[in-house]
């Protein structure tokens, strides 16, 4: 019986196929795929589960884009990118290189590398947490250690212009050594014949950086940012614990500001608009990441 | 002349050892702040040596706070998520790596096209889809999109699909159904891709913040992220035990780290650099 069965199913492999994707699909068709168009649905009404909800059309859209505040946070949302991105990339790369460069010759790259590592471990609320303390007004210690050494140096967490970028720096405590990790991968798959020529070639370390490592490294690289890109968009934990969005609304991000629309003020249908909004964002521009890196051809 | 070259010598040491200070100082802080006496916490300047250490922080939070249980939470979640994972997305992944059927590259190219959505920022349509399940406050309100995530099905699919040909058939020829192709030639070969994609899927529960936030609403049922947030939520901000919390919260995933490191790091690299499985 068992091997009729067996017999069945290999010469009907498309059903067999089938029947192994069915508990993941299904899975996801419901819980992933599903909700994107239930919030596309839920964006066109004044939603209301009580008393009933009203077809609007994009009066939600149009509300939000006439929304100071919307606008706001869609622009901290673009500044803070543009801080982390930057940031973790660089240190991720810059600590990539070390670790690989001198953990030829040298001693105790590994536990460096682990202690670069380990933050990316810990829990957004504990990264928060800790930046908070160390950034108190009257009692941190980096804030206390800065302000002793710079006396006109700024009070980070409640300055407008200070808050984002110490938010950014968390971040980039807390994610840059998980960038370096998986840098030094890409610099170690690099073939060491290839420096040796170069070296009897006369090249310096600076050509072998531009010519050798960039060149090869180039699609880790990419790769990095996209998962950075989709990461930095999406921040909320570090902004709800560190500022909530303050001082004023100076670190109010889009994620932020979808829960105070949706949780706290019960605007569903808007808040489901921003989510739209900030998923489709998100999407074109890892789309636009993916096309530059031609990952495409990985499916083949 | 000889000065030089002993700077030169010694300079990525200091370089090196000093930037992995810098990176540790956050850690020490929590851990020193979390035994300090409650008065000698809030100091100026601060002080990294009190008159005395204690454990008194500790004692508050577990008196005031059922911190045991939202460990226990987080150690359900996330060794749900991470079992579940591991079964539906090894089906998933060897039916689209080794069997043929019709639209079978359609629907992978629309799952790695989902793999690039957060699905976190969507919460108000998932907030209510599990209100209509009614797993709001549940476990698997918590764990069941973690477990939909397309990326360990994607992962498994690239090693999938590099194991030889030869392999499979030569099974096949000694009468082996494709269940028995899975589970006598491709699960024994991948032991190294499932363990790095377990240590990933159980990093991932284990530190998710802003769904987990929405979905468990009751005190008891919370994981210790959010458990966290929770100790953050009082008038006075009694630092000593936040910070006493966050310590605590640390501990378990150090002492896997100081275990396991190697295979860690090695698991995140594979997860991480994704076409490269």
């Amino acid at each position: 019986m068992r091997k009729r069965i067996g017999e069945f199913l290999y010469r009907h492999q498309g059903l067999e196929g089938i029947l192994y994707v069915l508990p993941f699909v299904s899975l996801w068709a419901v819980f992933l795929a599903w909700p994107v168009g239930y919030g596309i649905y839920i964006s066109l009404f004044d939603w209301n589960p009580m008393r009933g909800s009203k077809f609007v059309g994009l009066a939600n859209y149009i509300t939000l884009f006439h929304e100071p505040r919307f606008w706001n946070a869609f622009g901290n949302t673009f500044k803070f990118a543009g801080m982390t991105i930057p940031l973790i990339i660089g240190l991720g790369f810059a600590f990539a290189l070390m670790v690989w460069g001198w953990g030829r010759t040298r001693r105790g790259t590994t536990a460096v590398q682990a202690i670069l590592f380990f933050p990316y471990l810990l829990t957004v609320s504990i990264v928060a947490i800790v930046w908070k303390w160390l950034l108190d007004r009257d009692f941190g210690l980096v804030q206390h250690t800065l302000t002793s050494l710079i006396p006109s140096a700024p009070v980070f967490l409640t300055s407008t212009t200070w808050a984002l970028p110490a938010i950014a720096l968390a971040t980039a405590w807390w994610l840059a050594g998980y960038r370096m990790v998986v840098l030094q991968a890409g610099l170690e798959e690099i073939p060491q014949d290839l420096f040796e020529a170069a070296a009897i070639d006369g090249a310096r370390p600076r050509h072998q950086f531009f010519h050798i490592i960039l060149p090869l490294i180039k699609p880790s690289l990419l790769f990095a940012l996209v998962l950075t890109i989709i990461s930095a968009f999406r921040t909320f934990g570090q902004v709800l614990l560190m500022t909530d969005g303050g001082p004023g609304r100076s670190t109010e991000v889009l994620a932020l500001y979808l829960y105070r629309v949706g949780f706290d003020y019960f605007q569903v249908g808007k808040a489901a608009a921003a989510g739209v909004i900030l998923l489709f964002m998100i999407l074109l521009l890892t789309l636009i990441g993916v096309k530059f890196l031609g990952l495409k051809s990985e499916l083949q | 002349m000889k000065a030089w070259r002993i700077i030169k010598r010694y300079l990525p040491y200091v370089i090196m050892y000093g930037i992995a200070f810098l990176w540790i100082i956050p850690i020490l802080w929590m851990a020193d702040t979390a035994f300090k006496p409650r008065p000698e916490i809030l100091t100026i300047p601060p002080s990294w040596i009190p008159s005395h250490f204690t454990v008194e922080n500790i004692q508050r939070l577990f008196a005031q706070w059922p911190f045991g249980r939202w460990v226990l939470n987080s150690v359900i979640v996330s060794s749900f998520v991470t079992l579940g994972s591991l079964i539906v997305s090894t089906l998933a992944a060897f039916s689209f790596a080794r069997l043929h059927w019709r639209g079978r590259d359609t629907l992978f190219m629309i799952l790695l096209v989902f793999m690039l959505l957060p699905w976190q920022v969507n919460v108000i349509p998932l907030f209510f889809t599990m209100t209509k399940f009614g797993f709001l406050n549940t476990y698997q309100g918590v764990a069941l999109q973690m477990i939909a995530m397309p990326i360990g099905v994607f992962l498994l699919r690239q090693f999938f699909i590099n194991i030889p040909k030869e392999l499979e058939d030569a099974a096949r020829i000694d009468g082996c159904s494709s269940f028995g192709v899975l589970t006598r030639v491709i699960i024994p070969v991948s032991k190294p891709v499932f363990a790095a994609f377990g240590v990933y899927m159980f990093n991932f529960a284990w530190n998710e913040f802003f769904w987990s936030m929405i979905v468990l609403r009751k005190s008891q049922m919370v994981t210790l992220p959010v458990g966290l947030k929770l100790l953050q939520g009082a008038f006075e901000i009694d630092y000593g035990l936040i910070l006493a919390g966050a310590f605590m919260a640390s501990l378990p995933s150090l002492f896997v780290f100081l275990l396991l490191r190697r295979q860690i790091i090695r698991g995140f690299t594979l997860a991480g650099s994704g076409s490269k499985g």
